[in-house]
């Protein structure tokens, strides 16, 4: 048996599983959902052009992108890691030919499918309930392998999360300590001209920062991302190594 | 001999015909060896030098108290943890054996909750090079009713059952079972025995960790016992029972206080009939609603009736049981079952041999 049917096999299973949960489904997409409403709608800039959202509505595209491909695979395939360690299954799998870098694949390509569809919902409410704008280019096609890659990366995170944590509880609470500073300072809803010099580096060193500028220059501004998405596509591989090696076998 | 001495000769290797616990047609190539294996998690020791030998074709049992280490060992065996010492699995270590030749249904094991019986057969079946047909593998364990249901829906032993389906859904020609019937009803427990019996007839070695002695019983070949990370004991069951078991036993369900004062006057009479079937060293002994009297056996049953007649004891009802591999259990664990009071021997130079003591001289616990 190949590798991708085993690929297959497990991602069927995981994917049967997660649909058949309706509440996990429905908060899945609800969650970015009501916070394109909170933020793209309800909440306005001020006359004089301070406050919260001061840019283009267009600007924030990648922000509310970022908030289903951080949030949703830190904590998917974190709370599935110890899903799977509490009830005994890697240990049961572990002694069949699925390898853990399959396994973590196989989550993978289930996050790529949910999260890309609630990416799409995403950019269709941001689009009807905002002023924004959505620069139509060649260079659309390139967003889907954007939202792909970074989910990718994101589950290797949450991969490695879900293996230091010791309970699900843990591992809902480090996926937030993680995802929240990462989602507000890595060029998504605040400019980096918003933050200190010294800071900048930081901003520099976030994963999700490739991801912001990749897709806002095809979403919004304009501009080379192909550099972003190279960035983004090797640390994803790098991520997605470290997570599979962390994928526990039983102790 | 005591019987540490003796269970630790069987478990050695040393004095008896079983002693090295090993099958007469021990093969040279036996499916798994274990030879000093040890295993802590910190400062708790769960295995403590195991070894073990596991024949081609062979149902294994191995038995021990919770916290033995049986779990443990298992694990070990099947290469999910690591372990110290020498271990091999078809010839090799455990992490490298050909997934598709091993089953595994682990103690505790919670498949994904949302998927049907057939679904999870189907998904576990997914994952090896050769799988049966998942409606046949539910068939052998009882389940093609309930193939459709979700897992999340199933009674306790219907699950238990499904986790022993994905467990021999590639027809493992190793398959470890780690408590299979926990949770069962009597009918699907007997499905499982005639699974694993059926399984066995057709060359597949079964190791199998039960806390159900009469399921071991029935179904082992040979049985270990593990005791505090060590085997204590290792051989046939009939060979555990004859070396370790004790004697047989007759209770009595009486009415009214069995106290000592009971005891003596039935021990006396029972003494005093001096039938040929009734052994000297017979003891009597209290229980909490009547009489043991054990070490007789079934042709004096009737010299008791009357030792109880004659005592002026009546009694509701006699029950007489051969020693089992729970006797063996008790014994060796030294979770003996303790009368309430001290035994009342037939001939008083002699005493009856206290499980507890002679276990590991350390008393019940």
């Amino acid at each position: 048996m190949s590798r991708i049917t085993r690929i297959g096999t497990e991602a069927t299973a995981a994917a049967r599983s997660f649909l058949r949960r309706r509440t996990a489904v429905f908060f899945t997409f609800f969650f970015p959902v009501i916070l394109v409403v909170i933020f793209g709608a309800l909440v306005r800039t001020q006359p004089t052009g301070g406050g919260l959202f001061a840019e283009p509505a267009g600007y924030y595209i990648p922000g509310y992108l970022a908030v289903v491909v951080l949030f949703t695979p830190l904590s998917r395939v974190g709370s599935e890691i110890a899903r799977h360690r509490d009830g005994g299954r890697f240990e049961k799998l572990a002694t069949t030919p699925l390898s853990r870098s399959e396994w973590l694949l196989a989550h993978t390509l289930v996050n790529v499918g949910i999260i890309g569809a609630a990416s799409l919902l995403i950019l269709a409410l941001v689009l009807a309930v905002t002023d924004a704008t959505l620069a139509v280019s060649p260079a659309l096609v390139a967003l889907p392998a954007f939202v792909a890659v970074a989910v990718a990366l994101f589950c290797g995170l949450g991969a490695i999360l879900g293996a230091l944590s010791d309970s699900q509880d843990g591992v809902i609470a480090a996926s937030n300590t993680v995802a929240l500073p990462l989602l507000f300072l890595s060029e998504t809803f605040v400019p980096p001209a918003l933050l200190p010099g010294w800071f900048l580096p930081a901003v520099a060193a976030s994963p999700l920062t490739y991801f912001a500028r990749g897709t806002r220059a095809i979403t919004f501004g304009g501009g080379a991302w192909a550099g972003d998405l190279a960035v983004l596509a090797a640390l994803a591989v790098g991520f997605l190594a470290v997570g599979a090696y962390a994928v526990p076998r039983t102790d | 001999m005591n019987e540490t001495a003796a269970a630790t000769e069987a478990a050695t290797g040393t004095g008896t015909d079983s002693a090295d616990g090993e099958p007469a047609s021990a093969s040279a190539d036996p499916v798994v060896v274990a030879e000093g294996v040890r295993k802590s998690y910190g400062d708790v020791v769960a295995l403590d030098g195991v070894d073990l030998r596991v024949e081609a074709g062979e149902v294994f049992g191995l038995i021990g108290p919770n916290g033995a280490g049986k779990t443990t060992l298992v694990r070990a065996l099947t290469g999910t943890t690591a372990a110290e010492g020498s271990l091999e699995t078809f010839g090799g270590p455990p992490r490298e054996v050909d997934p598709q030749r091993i089953g595994l249904l682990p103690q505790s094991f919670d498949p994904p909750e949302r998927l049907t019986a057939s679904e999870l057969v189907d998904y576990y079946g997914g994952l090896y090079d050769a799988a049966r047909e998942s409606a046949a593998v539910l068939r052998d364990v009882g389940m093609a009713d309930d193939a459709d249901a979700w897992y999340e829906t199933l009674s306790g032993g219907q699950k238990r059952r499904t986790c022993v389906a994905t467990a021999i859904v590639n027809d493992p020609d190793l398959l470890f079972l780690d408590e299979p019937t926990t949770g069962i009803d009597p009918a699907g427990r007997r499905s499982i025995h005639r699974l694993i019996e059926r399984l066995a007839g057709d060359g597949t070695t079964v190791f199998l960790t039960s806390h159900a002695m009469d399921e071991v019983e029935r179904l082992a070949d040979r049985v270990a016992l593990l005791r505090d990370g060590e085997v204590v004991a290792v051989g046939p069951p009939d060979e555990l029972i004859a070396a370790h078991g004790g004697d047989p036993r007759l209770d009595v369900t009486i009415d009214g206080d069995p106290g000592d004062a009971v005891a003596d006057s039935v021990a006396a009479a029972l003494d005093q009939s001096a039938a040929a079937a009734v052994p000297e060293d017979s003891a009597v002994e209290p229980t909490t609603d009547g009489l043991r009297i054990v070490g007789i056996r079934p042709e004096a049953i009737g010299d008791a009736v009357d030792a109880l007649d004659a005592a002026g004891v009546a009694f509701e009802s006699l029950a007489w049981s051969e020693p089992s591999l729970e006797d063996v259990y008790l014994r060796l664990t030294g979770e003996e079952y303790s009368p309430r009071a001290e035994a009342v021997t037939l001939d008083e130079s002699e005493s009856v041999p206290d499980g507890n003591e002679s276990a590991d001289g350390e008393g019940g616990r």
